[in-house]
C-alpha cells in the first residue's frame, strides 16, 4: 500500500516538472523593453486586456516629443496622488515641455515632477507586475528600458471599527481591519519602541498575499522567529485567503480538535502577547492575526482579565475554566448519572427525573444526542442564514427545543435544560476557537457516557488529558505551565496574581536575558501620614505603619 | 506498523466498543425505585416482605398536572424464607426491575423483632451492592411492618421520607427517638459492650384505610404514622420499649440531644418552668476501682428559660442558681432512671462495655463474659450534671408577678 502512494507521489512530482517547463517556455521576458509599444503589449496580453488597468498616454518634450504612458489599476490607487502629483505635474512642468532626451526625461520625472513618498526604478517585469496589482503606478517612457514606479497604493478600505469577536467592557475599542499597513500601525501607535521589528513576505504563488511577522527583538526567545520563518517560508501554495491558511500550514500538530495558534482581532491583545515574547503574523485581508505560540490556558485569558482588579479577574477566570469543563462534560454527566450510576442522584432529584422520562421513548443517551444535534443545527443555521430571517429562526428553534419536543414527549425537560446549560456555557468561553474544540469533544463524551457511564467518562477524560499533554505550539508544549509544571507561570493561570506582583515575564516563551518586566516594591501603598489633626489644630501622627 | 494493520486494529477497537453495547446500563423508566422495605412474619412463619414503590408521575411537583387523584406510592408483596426469594418473588407481580439504591427505610415488624430477632435478616442488605449503609432501621410498634409501609402521607408524599423524618425531628427536639442505620445497626449487633436500640413506629388513627387516597383528603388524616418510642434489643431480640422520660434518659447518656427541653415544678405546680437546651455534652469516663469497673457520667448543659407560668423574679442570681440546680437534679434523675432500667433489661445500649475495653483493654478480657449477664447490671453509674442558664428569653419577670403584685 506504502509502495503504491510512493509511485503516485513520483508520477506527481514528474508531472509538475513538466508544467514548470511550459511554463517558462511561455513566459514574457524577464526585462522591460526599450520601446514603448512593445511594452504595452506586453501589459496588454499579460493582464488579457482587464479595463481595470488604466492606460493613460501623455507627450512630453518638445521636437520630438515623447510618449510617456501612466499605468495604473483602478480603485487600487489613490486618485487625488495620481491625478494632482502625476498626471498634473507631469504635464504642466516647465522642464518638460523642453527639447529633452527620454533619459533626460526619466531623471526629470523622477526627481522633480512626481511629488509622491516614493519613487523606484523597476526593470523585470516580475517587480513591475507585482507593483502594479498592489496599487502602485507605472511611469512608461518610450525608448527607455527602464520603468517609473510611483507609490500610490490607496483605494477602499474599511475604517478602524469595534471588534465583533473578543469583546470587552473595558478596553480599546479598536479592532484590526483587513488591510495590513492599518493593522501593523495600529501596532507601533501602542508599543513605542524601535525594538518592534517587522519582517514581511509574499506567500501565495497566485495571490502573493503580504504576510508579516512582528515580534519585539530583545523580548522574543531565541530560536522562535527562525522557526516561525522557516515554517512560513516552507509554504508552497496558490492562495492565502485568511489567516486560517497560513494557521493550517504552520501547525505543529494536524489531527487535534485543539487549536494550537490563536488568534485575535484585538491590538491590545497582540501587543499584550508580543511583550510575552509571542510573535504576531499578520496577512493582508484579513482583521485576525496570529499569535504563536499558544497555550491551552491563554484560551482562556481575556485582555480585560489585565484591566480588571486581580481579584474580580481571578474570580471570572476560575469561572470560565469551570464553564468550559461544563460545556464539554455537561450531557456526558446527566447520561452517566441517569442511566448508569442513579444512587447519586438524590431521591427527590431522581423521582422528578424519572418523572420526566416516564413517557420518553428514547435511552437516554439518544436523547442527549438528539438535542445536542438538534442545538448544533440551529447554531449553525442561524450563523449562516440571511440577517431578514433571524427571527424567524430563532422562534421556531426555540419552539421546538422548548416547547414542542417536551410536550410530544420526545425529550425530557430536563434534558433541555442540560443541552441549554450546556449551550450557554458553550458561549461564555472567550475564546471561539476554543468553545468549538469543546463543541466537538462533547460528542465523544456523550458516547462514552452512554457506555460505560463515568467509568467511560473517566477513560475519555485521561484520553484528553493525555492528548493535550502531547501538544505542541512552535515547540512550547501546549499545558505549560501546567505540565510541565513552572510554578512561576501559575500565577496566570487559573487565577492572576495582582499587576504589581507580576515582576517577570513567562519563562517559557520569553528570552532569559530579559525576564524582567517591572521594578521592585511596585505594590502600591498608602501616604506615610493621613494629614490628620488633632483637637487642637495640630498635625497628628497619623503614621499608617 | 504499516497502515493495513491499523486500518484492522482501528475496526477492531471500534466493533468491541460497539458490541458489548452498554454494559450496566438502566434507563430510569425501566426500574421501579424502592423507597421502603417492610419485614414481618405470617402465621406459617415465612417472611413476609412489602415493597413501597414510588410512583414518579404521581408525586406532586414532578410534571405539572401530575400528582393529586392517584397514589404517589404503589406496595407490592411478597412471601418467602429469606430476604432475596422476597425480591424474586415480587418481580412477578412488577413490570420492573426494583432498584434498592433509594430504599431509605427498612420497617421491621415488632413480632419478627421480639421471636426471630435481626440477626437472620440483616445480611442480605449489608450484602447487597445497591442497598445502602445508611438506611434507616425502625421497628413497628404495636401493628405490622406493613401497616407502615402502605400508608399514605400528605405533606411528604413518599411515607418513608415521612418517617425518617419525624424520626429526625423527634430526636432532635424531643430526644424520644433515635434515628439508626443499617451499619450503626449491625455494628452494635457485633459488638459484646454495646447492644442496639432502634426507633419505633406506629400508625395512629383510624386504621383500616390508612391504603386509600382518601386517607390524605382530609385536613386531619385519619391513620397518621407516629413516633413511638425506642426499642431495646438484647442478643438481637426486641425485650422492651423506652417511652417519654426512660428514652429521654437513654438519650442525654448516649449524647444524642440536640435541642431539648426539660420541665421543672415549682412551688407544686406541674412543669411551671420550661428550660431549652441550646448545647450540651456528655462525657462517659471508665474507671476500674478496687478492681470494680465503674462509669461516671459529667453532663454539661447550656440553655434558656422559655417558660415561666409562676411569679419568678428571674433578675435574682439567686433564682437562677436555684433553677440551674434543680434542672440539675431533675436530668440526674431521669438519666438515672435510665440507666437502671437499661440494667434490669441487662441490656448495656449506651456502650458502657465498649469504653470499658476501649479504656482497660486488658481487664475488658476478663470482664466482657459476664458483662451482658452479671457485671452491666450491678455496674456503679456516677452521674454529675451542670445546668446553666444562658438567656431568660425577651422577658425577665414573667407578667404573672405583676399580676399578684395588683391582687395585693
Amino acid at each position: 500500500m506504502a509502495s503504491f502512494f510512493k509511485q503516485k507521489r513520483q508520477v506527481k512530482q514528474r508531472e509538475k516538472k513538466k508544467e514548470d517547463e511550459s511554463q517558462s517556455k511561455s513566459k514574457t521576458p524577464d526585462y522591460i523593453e526599450s520601446s514603448l509599444s512593445a511594452n504595452l503589449e506586453i501589459v496588454k496580453k499579460k493582464t488579457g486586456k482587464s479595463p481595470d488597468i488604466i492606460i493613460r498616454t501623455l507627450k512630453i518634450g518638445l521636437n520630438p516629443e515623447i510618449k510617456t504612458t501612466i499605468l495604473y489599476v483602478q480603485g487600487l490607487i489613490d486618485n487625488p496622488s495620481v491625478t494632482d502629483f502625476i498626471i498634473e505635474s507631469i504635464m504642466k512642468n516647465p522642464h518638460l515641455s523642453k527639447n529633452i532626451l527620454p533619459l533626460e526625461a526619466m531623471e526629470i520625472i523622477s526627481e522633480d515632477v512626481v511629488s509622491l513618498g516614493g519613487v523606484e526604478r523597476v526593470t523585470d517585469w516580475e517587480k513591475l507586475f507585482l507593483t502594479l496589482l498592489s496599487g502602485d503606478t507605472i511611469i512608461f517612457i518610450d525608448e527607455v528600458n527602464v520603468a517609473l514606479v510611483a507609490s500610490t497604493r490607496g483605494g477602499e478600505k474599511r475604517s478602524i471599527q469595534e471588534p465583533s469577536t473578543h469583546l470587552t467592557v473595558r478596553g480599546s475599542r479598536e479592532g484590526f481591519t483587513e488591510s495590513n499597513g492599518t493593522n501593523i500601525a495600529m501596532l507601533r501607535r501602542i508599543i513605542n519602541t524601535p525594538d518592534l521589528w517587522i519582517e514581511s513576505m509574499k506567500i501565495g504563488t497566485v495571490t502573493k498575499t503580504d504576510v508579516s511577522i512582528m515580534y519585539i527583538n530583545g523580548i522574543v526567545k531565541e530560536g522562535i522567529v527562525e522557526e516561525v520563518k522557516k515554517r512560513l517560508n516552507r509554504i508552497n501554495i496558490d492562495s492565502i485567503l485568511e489567516s486560517g491558511y497560513i494557521e493550517q500550514l504552520i501547525e505543529d500538530q494536524v489531527m487535534t480538535p485543539f487549536p494550537t495558534l490563536n488568534h485575535t482581532e484585538r491590538p491590545d491583545m497582540v501587543a499584550g502577547n508580543l511583550l510575552e515574547g509571542r510573535v504576531a503574523i499578520f496577512v493582508n485581508g484579513t482583521p485576525f492575526v496570529l499569535i504563536a505560540p499558544a497555550l491551552f490556558v491563554q484560551f482562556f485569558q481575556s485582555v480585560e482579565d489585565y484591566y480588571n482588579r486581580f481579584d474580580i479577574a481571578s474570580a471570572t477566570r476560575f469561572l470560565r475554566i469551570i464553564v468550559f469543563i461544563i460545556s464539554i462534560v455537561g450531557p456526558a454527566v446527566y447520561v452517566a448519572a441517569t442511566t448508569f450510576h442513579q444512587e447519586m442522584i438524590p431521591t427527590k432529584l431522581l423521582v422528578i427525573v424519572a418523572a420526566q422520562r416516564e413517557t420518553v421513548p428514547l435511552p437516554a443517551v439518544v436523547e442527549a444526542l438528539l438535542m445536542e444535534m438538534t442545538f448544533e443545527i440551529l447554531r449553525e443555521a442561524s450563523l449562516r442564514m440571511p440577517k431578514a430571517v433571524g427571527s424567524t429562526m430563532s422562534i421556531v428553534g426555540a419552539l421546538v427545543i422548548g416547547q414542542a419536543a417536551v410536550q410530544a414527549g420526545i425529550v425530557s425537560p430536563a434534558m433541555v435544560i442540560i443541552v441549554s446549560i450546556t449551550a450557554i456555557a458553550s458561549f461564555a468561553t472567550p475564546s471561539y476557537a476554543i468553545a468549538i474544540s469543546a463543541r466537538i469533544v462533547r460528542f465523544g463524551f456523550i458516547i462514552c457516557a452512554g457506555m460505560l457511564g463515568f467509568y467511560g467518562m473517566i477513560l475519555a477524560f485521561i484520553i484528553l488529558i493525555v492528548h493535550l499533554c502531547s501538544l505542541r505550539s512552535l515547540g512550547v508544549p501546549y499545558m505549560t505551565p501546567l505540565a510541565p509544571l513552572n510554578p512561576k507561570g501559575l500565577g496566570d493561570t487559573f487565577f492572576r496574581r495582582p499587576i504589581w506582583a507580576f515582576k517577570e515575564r513567562p519563562q517559557y516563551l520569553t528570552n532569559e536575558n530579559n525576564l524582567i518586566r517591572e521594578g521592585n516594591n511596585q505594590r502600591p501603598l498608602p501616604p506615610e501620614s493621613r494629614g490628620m489633626k488633632t483637637s487642637d489644630g495640630k498635625k497628628g501622627e497619623g503614621n499608617e505603619s | 506498523m504499516n497502515r493495513k494493520r491499523l486500518v484492522l486494529l482501528l475496526m477492531m477497537l471500534i466493533a468491541a466498543t460497539f458490541t458489548t453495547g452498554c454494559w450496566d446500563k438502566t434507563e430510569l423508566n425501566e426500574m421501579a425505585i424502592v423507597s421502603a422495605v417492610g419485614l414481618d412474619r405470617n402465621k406459617e412463619g415465612k417472611l413476609v416482605g412489602t415493597f413501597q414503590i414510588i410512583n414518579p408521575g404521581n408525586v406532586a411537583g414532578a410534571l405539572q398536572g401530575g400528582g393529586g387523584s392517584n397514589p404517589p406510592i404503589s406496595i407490592y408483596r411478597a412471601t418467602g424464607d429469606n430476604v432475596l426469594e422476597l425480591d424474586g418473588n415480587a418481580s412477578m407481580k412488577i413490570s420492573r426491575d426494583m432498584y434498592f439504591a433509594h430504599a431509605n427505610l427498612v420497617v421491621i415488624g415488632e413480632e419478627l423483632a421480639k421471636e426471630e430477632g435481626l440477626n437472620d435478616i440483616f445480611d442480605a442488605f449489608e450484602r447487597s451492592p445497591e442497598f445502602r449503609a445508611t438506611t434507616r432501621i425502625v421497628i413497628a410498634r404495636g401493628v405490622k411492618a406493613r401497616d407502615i409501609v402502605e400508608t399514605l402521607t400528605a405533606i411528604d408524599k413518599v411515607s418513608a421520607e415521612k418517617v425518617i423524618r419525624t424520626i429526625e425531628t423527634t430526636e432532635k427536639t424531643q430526644g424520644k427517638s433515635i434515628s439508626i442505620n443499617l451499619q450503626e445497626v449491625i455494628k452494635n449487633l457485633l459488638s459484646t459492650g454495646k447492644e442496639p436500640i432502634i426507633s419505633g413506629f406506629t400508625v395512629r388513627g383510624n386504621t383500616g384505610k390508612e391504603d386509600k387516597m382518601e386517607n390524605t383528603m382530609s385536613s386531619d388524616i385519619e391513620a397518621n404514622p407516629n413516633a413511638a418510642g425506642i426499642g431495646v434489643f438484647k442478643d438481637g431480640k426486641l425485650i422492651d420499649w423506652l417511652d417519654g422520660d426512660k428514652a429521654i434518659g437513654s438519650m442525654w447518656v448516649l449524647d444524642r440531644i440536640e435541642n431539648v427541653h426539660l420541665y421543672l415544678d415549682w412551688e407544686g405546680k406541674k412543669n411551671a418552668v420550661t428550660y431549652s437546651v441550646i448545647r450540651q455534652k456528655t462525657n462517659i469516663g471508665a474507671k476500674i476501682v478496687n478492681g470494680k469497673p465503674k462509669i461516671s457520667i459529667k453532663v454539661r448543659a447550656e440553655g434558656d428559660i422559655r417558660e415561666a407560668n409562676v411569679p419568678l423574679n428571674l433578675t435574682d442570681m439567686h433564682v437562677l442558681i436555684d433553677i440551674e440546680r434543680k434542672l440539675a437534679k431533675e436530668l440526674k434523675k431521669e438519666m438515672e432512671d435510665a440507666i437502671v432500667r437499661a440494667q434490669k433489661n441487662k441490656s448495656d445500649i449506651f456502650g458502657f462495655g465498649e469504653l470499658m475495653h476501649e479504656s482497660h483493654p486488658k481487664e475488658w478480657k476478663k470482664l466482657e463474659k459476664n458483662w451482658d449477664d452479671d457485671t452491666f447490671p450491678k455496674l456503679e453509674v456516677d452521674v454529675q450534671v451542670e445546668t446553666f442558664i444562658r438567656r431568660t428569653g425577651l422577658r425577665n419577670k414573667p407578667f404573672l408577678s405583676n399580676l399578684q403584685k395588683k391582687d395585693q
